[in-house]
């Protein structure tokens, strides 16, 4: 038996070290591959840079938001070739919409895929420094709060995370932020890219610090109708903004032509604040709407069948009412510069085009495609940059938050009459709620077809009154698509009255 | 010369010793391959005297009479009775039996005999891989293991072959886990001449392997050599000519060109043959592309061993043409081998083998649209041998067949190295550890080249820049092993086995792939990237690597009490890195039971029931195959491109969402068995009932919440385990043998599997699609709750319109493509809602099998011998989707059947060149693919021993052989059995390469 047990000790001290070496469980994380994949990025600045075009990228898809958003308003009809032509947008023109609809689907996704995708590089922010790595992240966290801020608008309380990716199941236990808590992170965000940003960016089209503090501008002043502090914040950073002199209004200065400012000329110019870049330089078709480079907004407004001079034809979606047309003065400089009329338009031009759904004789000029060698789908890949924040926007809300916060409306009035200045009208005088109204108006006209109006009536308490259907408790705030309250299996509750 | 001495000596011994009473018998044993056996059994029957033969297989045994029987018994061979007439001398040819009981199987980290086996496990054995004279090893198990289907995906020399163990549970993933010696090895390159013996387990027999067992395990012992034999030098060879094994009946050029007018005369069209007078029969494409091609084997193997060390060595060389293409569809196969084993000391026990092999193949297009025979069905006769398509006729994808083969240039290389050494380690006889490393390590290398050429305006064929491809793949592989078994007596009744251990594996390699532009003289001769110069805007280069690893630990006790209550339990613990570090930990218990009932009181003493077990086995096995780092990990292959300063730009984002939880396939499996041996051994059945639940699939593109980003350009929802099938059936076998003289014995083996097998449920969508059917049509197969998996889901047809009053009084078709005819296909109206349209397509077939079926006969004569397998696979269906819907192309002949007035045909349509809803994928495109094949017969005649002895001759076998003489089947296509493999788009037929059928004729030779 001793002759055994010495063997033993040497088939113990052999299974010890086969068990030493062989047997850790490190074995399964030395694996020898090349391959780069979402968990060993961020190795240099030129990832970073890289995860933060992929950021950005997600912009374009936002032209829906623009698109739907004007629809929703007492601005424009649905339009389109009939009355199930883009079914999700006919029902929100209506107010009729559920929570099946296929495009307020898509306003979610794409939102969410824009967090996701800045999340993603926030979650590695630590992992490589180099210089000016603050930049990237103040971008990054800009473009955050944009897209956060855009599903606060359209959805109210959202799942939030803070610098981490959603992963699998996150839907099933991350609940509804509430707004405070949604806000705040928007807050915080456009707080670091002002600290962290210049006026002027590395490369034209990315965000600046005049577009956090615009952003972080309007934030505030969608919380001012509730708590009257805010417009003291939101003048706060718009005028700190106004009085950086790094913007003015197009067509006031050297040989700027208003009438330039929405054709291609115009884009990117000193009344930029932030602008959604796209370009027709790449194809796209149906099956990947968010993977145009293309403005998708601009072919689906533009007019049906159009043969003649300066525009390209569209889906005749998103046709303004008559209504709008008529509340410009006649001699309005902005107004046949926002709205086409199209049978004066033809009448002059000989063109020609057919009427669609809701046929109203206009069409949103701003965004209109202009005729250019873009590449198919057409439709799709119109390369009109958006203009997301207008300096116009910049003055028209410093001058609600001083006139709705009690704060100066003499300064408000100055403000106003800087943008109906521009436009060839007289200054107003009035005071107090007077103004309040006629910032509202003026609000109206010179952003119209850009997609702010519906949210401007919600947050002010009028769209009950302007939009025909909307039915104020259920129609402030668009509901969660139905399937999104099926997979988060009873986390989120669905958006009152839906 | 020896040996004839010694028969004189015999012959004279005996007839000095016939005068006594008693008298000495002296003889010779050997196998029936005349090798001498040594250590055999030799007693006098009922009584304790006897000896044992020596090295030569020699024996010799004083004190017998006349009257007294001898017996002959030795393991592995079926014993023999003699009585003693005289002091002749005994020549004496023991039978292998591959069903003793006594049999030594190989289950998996060890080794059990037969009788005591208590899970589903089939063996064959290296006589029947001999008899069916395979050319590819895969093609043994076809019909010769009850559960086992086998299915070529081609007809093409070389082409790889997929197995399918009980039937396929996974959406992905379904061949069988295959293990050479114990290391993890593939089948497709083995020379079946080097194996010994397949085990397969096919229930929670399995679960010992774990994570890598839930398809079944396939375990294949090479040839060694075997102690104490002289050496002994083997030849086996054989040459044969191979021809197809079906053409498709075609129209001929008159027939065409009738047809081809009728159809635009049906559409009010010109006729475009108007004078069809002179057209004659045309060319027929078809037998212009099938030659009669050689095939031709060699094989040689020295084997033998001493007291403590065996040998065998070999090597194989095999070269197959294919019937389409000749030399341009070629197999070269060689291989050389060695197996070692020394038993160094009384402890260690040492082994090693090496198998060297090197595949050299060419392949034509095949299998698709655009494939040669897809040409050749398709090409009108009206075209000459030589001519294409210039005016573009027959559409964009078809052109002459023979042109394409005279123009297809490619070449695959394949060098492998493959093998494992071992040590054992007994230091006391009850306990054994095993120490072993198996390894893979193959290289391949790929080129193809596609010259300038025009085969007419637009087809899709045409090159006009020439290029070469090239490729250089690494795959290699370690198992490592160690583990122990301690068995051991207690009591003499308590019988125990222990084993435990664990496991390492690790997969990995690389490959690079490169293509160069403007090949000079647009030669194959000159067609490397070497000599290309062309530039391309484009990246010509890509490579990839892999490094997969699994860590494994794993125990097994095995318990029997009186060796006949018997119970076995396993646990296996795997990681496997196909998965997140959160979930790549799987445990998997297993138990398997038995009980033999012909070991107790009641049946011990049955004449009838020679043995009787019952079994039953219950265990958890896994399959990772399907899973991947893809899906746990992100790639970075999302949409990225902005415009920053006017210009595009592109950077990265996430692709398809990763799934961190993603697992590996879990399946439950539960058997219940019967071993039954009756009538002395002689009939023999096996009996299996069992079911499989394969849970959690990986399914790709389940959607999930929106929060997670998947609406991102290029990202995408992700893989998840979410699906669940079931597979339940029976299957058995019986074999019956008998020896009716010591000159004829025969024997016949059948087995049979019913099968049933069902989507349980697929979480988070509704089905998953996949295959094709034509050209743009939506995916035919279908993985959906409650039906078969990969099912085929289109439209019920019910006959043909005769009349406009037939069309008038149905649903409208209209939504199909276009409104119905008299002449058209009736379309059933599934869900009764008074229209035909995408709502009323369903379930219309499935290429599963429900019952496949082996039978297999052997008849020996004197020195003849017979045998022949046959496989039937019954209720498999098949699409017929090598029909080009094209106005111009041919037909098969059954058009000449189609409706050209009310009452002419309720089957095949009218044809037309106008719009029709005909094309939908229907019930009229899927035909019942049932079949059986006669997949080999054989005659052999062994020459007399003594004939052949003087020459240094053992053993002189020579024979004639046809494998797949013919198939028994009403499909239509080239080849009932063919399938892609894929679980989901199975079963769709492009016109496959038919599997070819071989006359051969060769030569068994041992020195």
């Amino acid at each position: 038996m001793n002759l055994y047990s010495s063997k033993f000790k040497y088939l113990l001290l052999f299974l010890g070290i086969i068990t030493a070496v062989g047997c850790s469980e490190d074995y399964l994380e030395k694996t020898d591959e090349y391959n780069i994949d979402s968990e060993n990025y961020f190795n240099s600045q030129e990832d970073y840079y890289n995860a933060l075009i992929g950021v950005y990228d997600i912009l374009q898809s936002t032209y829906v938001n623009v698109l739907l958003g004007e629809i929703a308003s007492d601005n424009t009809l649905s339009g389109g070739e009939s009355a199930t032509d883009v079914i999700g947008f006919q029902q929100v023109d209506e107010m009729t919409h559920t929570p099946v609809n296929d495009n307020l689907d898509d306003i979610w996704d794409w939102n969410f895929a824009g967090v996701q995708r800045a999340n993603y590089l926030l979650e590695f922010k630590d992992k490589t420094e180099f210089a000016g790595k603050n930049v990237i992240i103040a971008e990054t966290r800009f473009l955050r709060a944009y897209f956060t801020f855009e599903l606060l608008k359209w959805f109210g309380p959202i799942p939030i995370k803070e610098d981490a990716r959603f992963v699998l199941g996150d839907e099933k236990t991350i609940p509804r932020a509430p707004k405070t808590e949604v806000y705040a992170q928007i807050e915080s965000d456009l707080l670091f890219a002002i600290a962290n940003l210049e006026y002027t960016a590395p490369q034209v089209g990315r965000a600046t610090k005049g577009a956090a503090q615009a952003l972080l501008g309007k934030v505030y002043l969608y919380q001012g109708t509730d708590n009257s502090e805010y417009f003291q914040k939101s003048a706060e950073v718009l005028e700190n903004l106004i009085n950086s002199g790094q913007y003015h209004l197009y067509g006031t200065q050297g040989n700027e032509n208003f009438a330039n400012l929405f054709e291609y000329v115009g884009e990117n110019g000193p009344e930029s604040v932030f602008e959604i870049q796209y370009t027709g330089e790449q194809g796209a078709g149906f099956g990947c709407l968010q993977c145009s480079e293309g403005n998708v907004a601009v072919g689906f407004q533009g007019i049906r069948n159009y043969t003649g001079p300066l525009f390209e034809s569209g889906f005749s979606f998103n046709v303004p009412v008559q209504e709008v047309f008529d509340l410009f003065s006649e001699d309005d400089e902005r107004r046949d510069l926002s709205i086409l009329d199209i049978e004066a338009w033809a009448d002059q031009t000989g063109a020609t085009y057919a009427e669609g759904y809701k046929h109203t004789g206009y069409f949103n000029r701003k965004y209109l495609p202009r005729q250019n060698d873009n590449l198919g789908d057409a439709n799709l890949t119109q390369p009109n940059n958006y203009r997301a924040i207008r300096y116009a926007d910049v003055l028209l809300m410093a001058a609600e938050a001083l006139n709705r916060g009690g704060i100066s409306d003499s300064r408000a009035r100055d403000y106003l009459n800087e943008v109906r200045d521009r436009a060839g009208l007289d200054d107003v005088e009035v005071s107090g709620n007077n103004l309040t109204e006629a910032i509202y108006l003026e609000r109206r006209l010179e952003l119209v077809g850009e997609g702010h109006r519906f949210f401007d009536l919600v947050r002010t308490g009028r769209a009950a009154q302007a939009i025909p259907g909307f039915i104020d408790g259920k129609h402030n705030l668009f509901p969660i698509p139905l399937e999104e309250i099926e997979f988060s299996e009873g986390n989120w509750e669905q958006n009152p009255n839906y | 010369m020896k040996k004839f001495t010694c028969i004189l000596i015999a012959l004279f011994g005996g007839i000095l010793s016939m005068h006594s009473q008693t008298f000495s018998v002296e003889g010779n044993v050997t196998d029936e391959n005349n090798m001498p056996l040594f250590g055999v059994n030799v007693l006098v029957k009922n009584e304790t005297r006897g000896t044992v033969t020596d090295f030569d297989g020699n024996f010799s045994l004083p004190n017998v009479s006349a009257g007294e029987v001898l017996q002959f018994s030795y393991v592995g061979f079926v014993s023999q009775e003699i009585t003693l007439t005289g002091s002749n001398f005994l020549q004496v040819t023991l039978q292998t039996d591959s069903q003793s009981l006594e049999e030594v199987v190989v289950i998996g980290y060890g080794t059990q005999q037969r009788r005591d086996i208590t899970g589903a496990v089939s063996v064959v054995s290296g006589k029947t891989i001999e008899e069916l004279n395979p050319i590819k090893i895969e093609q043994a198990l076809q019909g010769t293991a009850a559960g086992v289907n086998v299915l070529p995906s081609s007809g093409a020399p070389g082409a790889g072959i997929n197995i399918n163990i009980r039937g396929i549970a996974s959406n992905s993933v379904n061949g069988p886990l295959v293990l050479i010696d114990g290391y993890q090895g593939d089948l497709g390159t083995l020379n079946p001449n080097d194996v010994a013996s397949i085990s397969i387990l096919k229930d929670a027999q399995a679960a010992i392997y774990g994570i890598a067992g839930a398809n079944g395990v396939v375990l294949i012992t090479t040839k060694t050599g075997k102690k104490n034999t002289a050496p002994t030098l083997q030849y086996d060879g054989y040459t044969g000519i191979q021809e197809t094994s079906r053409k498709i009946p075609l129209l001929n050029a008159t027939e065409y060109a009738l047809l081809i007018n009728e159809a635009y005369a049906n559409n009010g069209q010109a006729l475009p043959y108007p004078n069809v007078s002179d057209l004659g029969v045309g060319t027929n494409f078809q037998d212009a592309v099938f030659d009669t091609a050689p095939i031709v084997s060699h094989n040689l193997t020295l084997s033998g061993g001493s007291e403590r060390v065996t040998y065998s060595v070999g090597g194989s060389h095999l070269y197959q043409e294919g019937i389409v293409g000749a030399e341009k569809s070629d197999f070269t196969r060689s291989t050389a081998r060695f197996n070692l084993g020394i038993d160094i000391s009384e402890m260690f026990d040492f082994s090693a083998n090496t198998i060297y092999t090197h595949i050299d193949r060419r392949s034509i297009n095949e299998s698709g649209l655009g494939s040669v025979l897809f040409n050749a069905l398709n090409m009108a006769p009206t075209f000459g041998i030589n001519d294409e398509d210039l005016q573009g006729r027959l559409g964009n994808e078809i052109i002459n067949p023979l042109a394409q083969i005279a123009n297809t240039f490619n070449d695959y290389n394949l060098n492998k190295f493959n093998g494992s050494f071992a040590l054992d380690f007994l230091p006391i006889p009850e306990l054994k550890f095993t120490s072993r490393i198996g390894y893979s390590l193959t290289n391949s290398k790929g080129k193809d080249f596609s010259p300038i050429i025009s085969y007419g305006p637009g087809k899709v064929f045409n090159t006009v820049r020439s290029a070469v491809n090239q490729n250089r793949i690494n795959d290699n592989s370690y198992t490592y092993d160690l583990f122990g078994t301690y068995e051991n007596t207690f009591a003499e009744i308590h019988h125990l086995t222990a084993t435990g251990g664990m496991t390492v594996i690790r997969n990995w390699g690389d490959g690079l792939f490169a293509t160069g532009y403007d090949v000079p003289n647009n030669s194959w001769d000159y067609a490397d990237i070497s000599l290309t110069t062309g530039t391309n805007d484009g990246l010509n280069n890509g490579a990839y690597k892999y490094d997969i690893r699994k860590l494994s630990f794993f125990g097994r006790v095995q318990y029997d009490l009186y060796g006949k209550y018997l119970i076995s339990g396993m646990l296996r613990r795997d990681a496997s890195t196909r998965f997140g570090p959160e979930n790549r930990v799987g445990y998997f218990p297993s138990v398997t039971a038995g009980w033999i009932l012909s070991e107790e009181a009641f049946l011990e003493n049955s004449n009838t029931v020679s043995f009787l077990k019952l079994r039953g086995s219950f265990g958890v096995l896994g399959n990772d195959e399907a899973g991947g780092a893809q899906f746990y990990r992100s790639l970075l292959d999302g949409e990225a491109t902005y415009v920053l300063d006017g210009n595009l730009v592109n950077g990265t984002a996430l692709g398809r969402i990763p799934n961190p939880a993603s697992g590996w396939e879990e399946s439950e499996k539960i058997n219940f068995g019967v071993d039954l041996r009756m009538f002395n051994n002689k009939l023999d059945i096996t009996a299996d009932l069992f079911r499989e639940d394969r849970k959690n699939l990986l399914i790709a593109g389940i959607p999930v919440s929106g929060i997670l980003g998947g609406g991102a350009p290029g990202a995408g929802a992700p893989t998840i385990n979410a699906g669940t099938t079931r597979n339940e059936g029976f299957e058995f076998s019986l074999k019956y043998a008998d020896n009716i003289n010591d000159d004829f014995r025969y024997n016949f083996g059948y087995n049979a599997t019913f099968l049933h097998n069902e989507v349980v449920a697929v979480n988070g969508t509704d089905f998953i699609a996949g295959g094709n059917f034509g050209v743009g049509q939506p995916q035919p197969s279908r993985f959906q709750a409650g039906f078969p998996i990969g099912y085929f889901f289109g439209y019920k047809t019910d006959g043909i319109f005769q009349t406009q009053a037939e069309v008038d009084a149905h649903p409208s078709q209209a939504a199909l493509g276009a409104n119905a005819a008299p002449g058209d296909i009736r379309y059933v109206d599934v869900n009764g809602d008074g229209v035909i349209n995408t709502d009323d397509r369903t379930n219309i077939g499935d290429p599963i099998p429900n019952v496949i079926m082996g039978l297999n006969i052997n008849f020996n004569y004197k020195n003849w011998d017979f045998v022949s397998y046959t496989f039937a696979s019954l209720g498999n269906d098949m699409v017929r989707n090598y029909e080009r819907a094209q106005p111009n192309v041919n037909r098969h002949a059954y058009v000449l059947d189609r409706w050209t007035g009310a009452g002419t045909s309720n089957e095949v349509p009218r044809v037309t060149t106008g719009a029709t809803s005909n094309m939908a994928f229907s019930d009229y495109y899927v035909e019942d693919a049932s079949y059986a094949r006669i997949q080999n017969v054989q005659l052999g005649y062994t020459l007399p021993a003594d004939a052949l002895s003087n020459v240094g001759v053992s053993r002189l076998r020579i024979y004639a052989s046809v494998n797949n003489l013919y198939t028994f089947t009403k499909y239509r296509g080239f080849d009932p059995a063919a399938s892609s493999g894929e679980a989901i788009g199975g079963g769709i037929d492009y016109g496959f390469y038919p599997i070819p059928r071989i006359f051969l004729a060769g030569v068994n030779l041992n020195f």
